[in-house]
């Protein structure tokens, strides 16, 4: 068993909900941002970005459910008007798909010892792991 | 320059000023700060503490280690030991000068503390040498200030605060509401 309450765990998962959620929300945004015909190349990649991205939001809100709470969403985000190339857009989402990623790993630490909960989180590391590698990889092509 | 393109090209916005002082706090506390580290203190995701660290990296005010670990560099220590300098005196002026409550007093600060200019802040700094030179002169003289009462009529011609720009200060104050946060 993880040395976390389990309201401590609600509230790691609760941190990572809103990483999600508002990753999805710069995904969105950025997805809108791109201009010139990079919006036709790197446009779907990014708006793919926003949609797994909501997907792995439901998938934390669904196992705080699991665990008898509700999810609590606290964001402060401002995303200002700002046109940039496909390039840009990619290291900014590669800048907030690592912080999740990073979220995840931490959170991993902090949950050690809770068999079910680790497994959770190592699945989403693995997906996290994969959307940065795939984020490098289109940055260097 | 206009004034208002300078506020637009100031050197941080509020939000870094904050990053860069939550770093600099962790440094002291902890000997470390990590982006993890930063979000809690700010209480924002570390997607958005990540996002906003790529400017000042690239402004060369905060660096990241292979261990991920943050510093200030030498411009970026220099850069919050000056904001932290500039709420100090705005806290000092507003509270004990000006007699705002602490509370707003703080508040008030923490806006203006990235903005205002060294040129300001130094002639703030040397008023408030100037008062607390000779405590009790100082106390006195703005005493007096707390305790002069205003009758003001609303003759903006006959107010020596009024008449350059003729209009009443004092009504237009009076009629504004406190700006709401940007949404």
């Amino acid at each position: 068993m993880s040395a976390l309450s389990k309201t401590e765990v609600v509230q790691e998962l609760n941190r990572l909900f809103a990483e999600e959620v508002e990753a999805a929300l710069r995904y969105l945004h950025l997805a809108n941002s791109v201009r010139g015909t990079d919006h036709l190349v790197v446009g779907p990649v990014l708006k793919q970005g926003f949609q797994e991205t909501i997907q792995h939001a439901e998938v934390i809100a669904r196992k705080i459910r699991a665990l008898g709470a509700v999810p609590e969403l606290v964001l402060d985000i401002a995303l200002p008007p700002e046109s940039m190339d496909g390039k840009e857009a990619l290291q900014t989402a590669l800048t907030f798909e690592e912080a999740a990623l990073e979220a995840y790993q931490d959170t991993l630490r902090r949950v050690e010892g809770d068999i079910p909960l680790e497994e959770f989180i190592r699945t989403q590391i693995a997906v996290e792991s994969e959307h940065v590698l795939e984020l490098k990889q289109l940055l260097v092509e | 320059m206009d004034t208002w393109k300078e506020f637009d090209q100031n050197v941080i916005t509020h939000s870094a000023a904050h990053h860069l002082m939550a770093i600099a706090d962790l440094l002291r506390q902890h000997g470390y700060a990590r982006v993890s580290d930063v979000a809690r203190r700010l209480g924002i995701t570390r997607g958005s503490v990540s996002i906003s660290l790529r400017p000042l990296k690239k402004a060369g005010l905060v660096e990241q280690d292979e261990n991920r670990h943050l510093r200030l560099t030498e411009n970026g220590t220099a850069l919050v030991a000056a904001i932290k300098t500039k709420r100090h005196l705005m806290q000092r002026l507003l509270a004990d000068v000006l007699g705002v409550a602490p509370a707003q007093a703080e508040i008030d600060a923490c806006k203006l503390e990235h903005l205002l200019s060294n040129q300001t802040a130094e002639r703030l700094l040397s008023f408030l040498r100037f008062l607390d030179s000779d405590p009790q002169r100082g106390r006195e003289l703005v005493r007096g200030w707390q305790d002069y009462e205003t009758a003001c009529g609303r003759e903006p011609q006959a107010c020596p605060s009024c008449r350059e720009v003729a209009e009443c200060l004092a009504e237009k104050l009076s009629g504004a509401a406190t700006p709401r946060r940007r949404t």
